[in-house]
């Protein structure tokens, strides 16, 4: 008995010891990412080829990976999570499931408007929620911020979508912090009573219901247009080239346009933490920038990387200087407001 | 007493397997209710007053339209097509299977997109008949229209389970039916769908669950339902607990519906009695051939035809930039894991419900047909349970066993379990006792009794249950977003992550690829079925 007792215990050890290994090879990293986009396989293919090291992603929702790493605890496997939406990252910080990067080779080469203050998160991409409008039916002169959205004008005009959509969460996030949430429920209630139709579709829909008439304006995410204008369905162009791009709150004394960034941070437990620094290190050097805007309609955190010839015909443009962790911070009131006020 | 023949010794051992098989699969949804216990419940209040009520009223009213639609085209071809014999039926039984193996949210986006503006549909309009642009040029993004479309991606649950009961039905019902004077229509509705009536409870049972726990086309459409809700207080509060919460309310009035329906087919016996007999043919007469020809195409062009014509174009478009190495390795990462989880499934349902019928037991007996019920749990929620569940393992010793394969199978075994209970339950409720008596006057034992009578008389709903829940597998997301292992994608992950991200066009090469393994399959179904 004892015999196989102690047999056991060789055998749980041995056990033990082997999935210890599995959990830190060295030479690989593990991401939990909410991006999918084909520029990401080929950014790190090129960091597998310049240092030799595996990446291995899971990709999924946000909420969930989060809900997973906080499950997983200490053995979670992952060392960086990645997301199109900064609350989220924010969200996993005050969660305590990220740690602090401090690491000035990193920073130096991203403008200092991105950074996160409490240096738990690092940006890569970043777009901007625009409105769009028909170039047939509005005066382009009539356009000017966002709290200008909720005015008589635009009753019956307004196309946006669902209040379920972490853009638009976000949007409403920085009106509460800049306005405060006294004007962002007015403004939410007046948005609503604007609507051309009830919020739905995603945000190529709003751009093909200007196209057909429904509505006049809409606010949408860049990126979106970006990838309707370089669409190869004839209609599909000329329902994008329809519309005109309009950065809000641009005037002398106004905040600029909203802006949300794709992020990047590093696990609490990172079990290959000097393999993620590096990898981190290479998607925010000029190069993987370069290949961001390249391949995508985002727009670099490096000033000096130029944007896709279609995103840079819109021309430059003010950005909220909000500390984007507010779009965390404020989520959750803004998701009362959505729903105080009816904002589907 | 001879009718306990089977029941002898070996019952407790039966017993045993059962509840061991029902404990995996409860496990999960035990760790969800535990989970829940204590926590703070303000959000589901805050919930309760702003959301709830509307969430639920849209729920009711998309799942009832749903179903009306489902009925429509899923139980009249199928009566149409197994009592009457014309050219062009067995290609109309193969089709009007292959529109399950389009999953909801594409058949929704493919649609939005058709139907859109700058759709094929509207810019045609515009081309040809400008008259009439005004006209179709309008919002098609309604609850009724999502309806349709959902209904046009399920239907198929009713019309198989329906082909498989109304074939059996046999001549001796029909010809007493004729013999009393009711006409073709009377004898579908007092005859064809009361005898169906288990079949059609449980393809209906199925399509609610895919309904309450669709999310992706409804959040696209704009329509706020119960699953929204959850996401909502998951995803917009980061409120998980509150999310399991509403899951576990959700599941509990699906288990109400569930037992009142038990309750009431209890009150309603038929003495069924299955017949081998060729299926019995009604006088075809030219009215009802045209409506025949007329419904059957409608059905197969809108539900199968103009999704799969819109892929095909969207990817002559797109062919340049297809990586075609990249569509193989996805094909057999889905087809290894839809198929062993299938197989899987289809041997534990085909064991829970034989000995469930060998043995008699009244805890089998109710364990056989709860188990279908974690069908009512969207799928993230129970992803997150089996995380809840495998952590400790995790923790204890070190071993990652979230995000392995066996995770993920044992995922979609407890999820897509009710997917076959129902095809091989319906079946073998059809053999009456008195087929096990005869087994025992032959002098077999209960193995060989289910090897050499049971299985090859069940065959066809067996293979049904396998291709469904193969297709099923194949389609399924939330799990596989989860629990997936590292640089594991699947074509229905890939053909999501495209969807979502507005990519349609690049989504439609994986999207078509999870249809024609859905075509070779269920193309065997068909064919299976035809035979009989």
């Amino acid at each position: 008995m004892r015999k196989i007792v102690s047999k056991l215990k060789f055998l749980l050890f041995v056990l033990i010891l082997t999935s210890c290994q599995n959990n830190q090879k060295s030479n690989e990293i593990n991401i939990y990412s909410q991006r999918h986009y084909a520029v990401d396989e080929l950014q790190y293919e090129n960091f597998t080829k310049e240092t030799g090291i595996k990446v291995n992603v899971t990709k999924a929702n946000a909420d969930e990976l989060i809900q997973r790493m906080k499950i997983e605890g200490s053995s979670s496997p992952a060392d960086l999570f990645i997301t199109v939406d900064v609350g989220k990252l924010w969200q996993a910080g005050d969660m305590d499931l990220l740690q602090k990067i401090k690491d000035e080779t990193i920073t130096a080469g991203i403008d200092s408007e991105f950074l996160d203050p409490n240096n738990y998160w690092i940006p890569l991409t970043y777009r901007s929620r625009v409105v769009v409008f028909s170039k047939e039916r509005v005066d382009v002169n009539d356009l000017s911020t966002y709290e200008d959205l909720a005015s008589e004008k635009w009753k019956n005009r307004l196309l946006i979508r669902s209040s379920s959509n972490s853009y638009n969460q976000a949007l409403m996030s920085s009106l509460i912090a800049n306005l405060g949430s006294d004007v962002a429920e007015d403004w939410s209630t007046k948005i609503v009573s604007n609507l051309a139709r009830e919020p739905k579709g995603n945000d190529r829909d709003q751009v093909k219901a200007i196209a057909s008439g429904q509505g006049d304006i809409a606010v949408v995410n860049s990126y979106y247009i970006g990838l309707l204008l370089s669409s190869e369905k004839e209609e599909e162009l000329k329902a994008g080239n329809s519309v005109g791009v309009f950065f809000p709150n641009q005037a002398e004394n106004q905040r600029g346009a909203h802006i949300n960034v794709s992020g990047i941070a590093l696990t609490k437990n990172a079990p290959n933490r000097e393999n993620a620094i590096k990898l981190i290190s290479f998607l925010t050097s000029k190069s993987a920038q370069q290949t961001y805007v390249n391949n995508t309609y985002e727009y670099s955190v490096n000033s000096s990387v130029e944007p896709n010839e279609i995103v840079k015909n819109w021309g430059d443009f003010k950005k909220d200087k909000l500390d984007l962790n507010m779009l965390g911070v404020k989520r959750n009131e803004a998701i009362r407001i959505f729903d105080k006020t009816g904002w589907k | 007493m001879e009718v306990n023949f089977f029941k002898i010794k070996k019952s407790n051992y039966s017993l045993l397997t059962v509840v061991f098989l029902a404990t995996l699969i409860i496990l999960p949804i035990l760790s969800l209710f535990i989970g829940s216990i204590g926590i703070d419940i303000s959000n589901f209040l805050y919930l309760s007053e702003y959301l709830l009520l509307d969430y639920t009223i849209s729920t009711v009213y998309l799942l009832s339209l749903t179903l009306v639609f489902s009925l429509m085209f899923g139980v009249i071809p199928a009566w149409l097509i197994s009592t009457s014999r014309f050219r062009g039926r067995k290609i109309y039984d193969l089709i009007l299977y292959l529109p399950l193996a389009i999953p909801t949210y594409i058949m929704a986006f493919s649609y939005g997109d058709i139907l859109s503006f700058s759709g094929p549909f509207q810019s045609f309009v515009r081309d040809f008949i400008p008259s009439l642009t005004n006209f179709v040029n309008q919002d098609y993004l309604q609850i009724e229209i999502l309806a349709i479309l959902l209904a046009f991606s399920l239907y198929p649950y009713l019309y198989a389970a329906c082909r498989i009961s109304f074939s059996l039905i046999g001549n001796n019902y029909i010809n007493l039916s004729k013999n009393l004077g009711l006409n073709e229509i009377n004898t579908f509705l007092k005859v064809g769908i009361p005898l169906s009536r288990p079949a059609i409870f449980s393809a209906i049972f199925l399509i609610s669950m895919e309904v309450l726990n669709e999310y992706g086309a409804v959040s696209y459409f704009g329509v706020n339902t119960y699953t929204s809700g959850i996401f909502r207080a998951w995803g917009s509060m980061a409120d998980m607990e509150t999310a399991s919460l509403l899951a576990i309310a959700l599941f509990l009035v699906v288990c109400l519906f569930f037992g009142l329906e038990k309750w009431l087919s209890s009150k309603f016996k038929y003495n069924f009695k299955s017949n081998s007999d060729l299926s019995p043919y009604f006088k075809n007469s030219n009215k009802k051939l045209i409506f025949t020809h007329i419904s059957c195409m409608i059905i197969i062009l809108a539900a199968f035809a103009i999704p799969i014509l819109y892929m095909v174009n969207n990817i002559i478009i797109d062919i340049d930039n297809i990586d075609f190495f990249d569509v193989y390795n996805l094909s057999k990462n889905t087809v290894i894991v839809s198929l062993v989880s299938s197989i899987l499934i289809v041997v534990v349902v085909i064991l829970i419900q034989y000995l469930k019928r060998i043995s008699k037991s009244k805890i089998l007996n109710f364990t056989g047909e709860t188990i279908s019920l974690t069908y009512a749990l969207p799928g993230a929620v129970i992803g997150i349970s089996l995380i809840l569940l495998f952590s400790p393992i995790n923790d204890y010793f070190g071993f990652l066993l979230i995000g392995s394969i066996p995770v993920l199978i044992y995922a979609y075994f407890i999820r897509y379990m009710a997917v076959a209970v129902s095809p091989i339950v319906s079946s073998f409720k059809k053999y009456p006792m008195k087929l096990d008596d005869s087994g025992k006057s032959l002098g077999l034992k209960p193995f060989q009794f289910f090897r050499k009578i049971f299985l090859p008389l069940n065959k066809s709903a067996i293979i049904i249950a396998f291709c469904i829940c193969f297709v099923d597998i194949m389609k399924d997301l939330p799990l596989t977003l989860i629990l997936r292992p590292f640089n594991f994608d699947t074509l229905a992950t890939q053909t999501y992550e495209y969807a979502i991200e507005e990519m349609i066009t690049k989504s439609s090469i994986y999207s078509i690829t999870i249809v024609i393994f859905g075509v070779i399959l269920l193309s065997i179904l068909s064919v299976n079925q035809s035979k009989k």
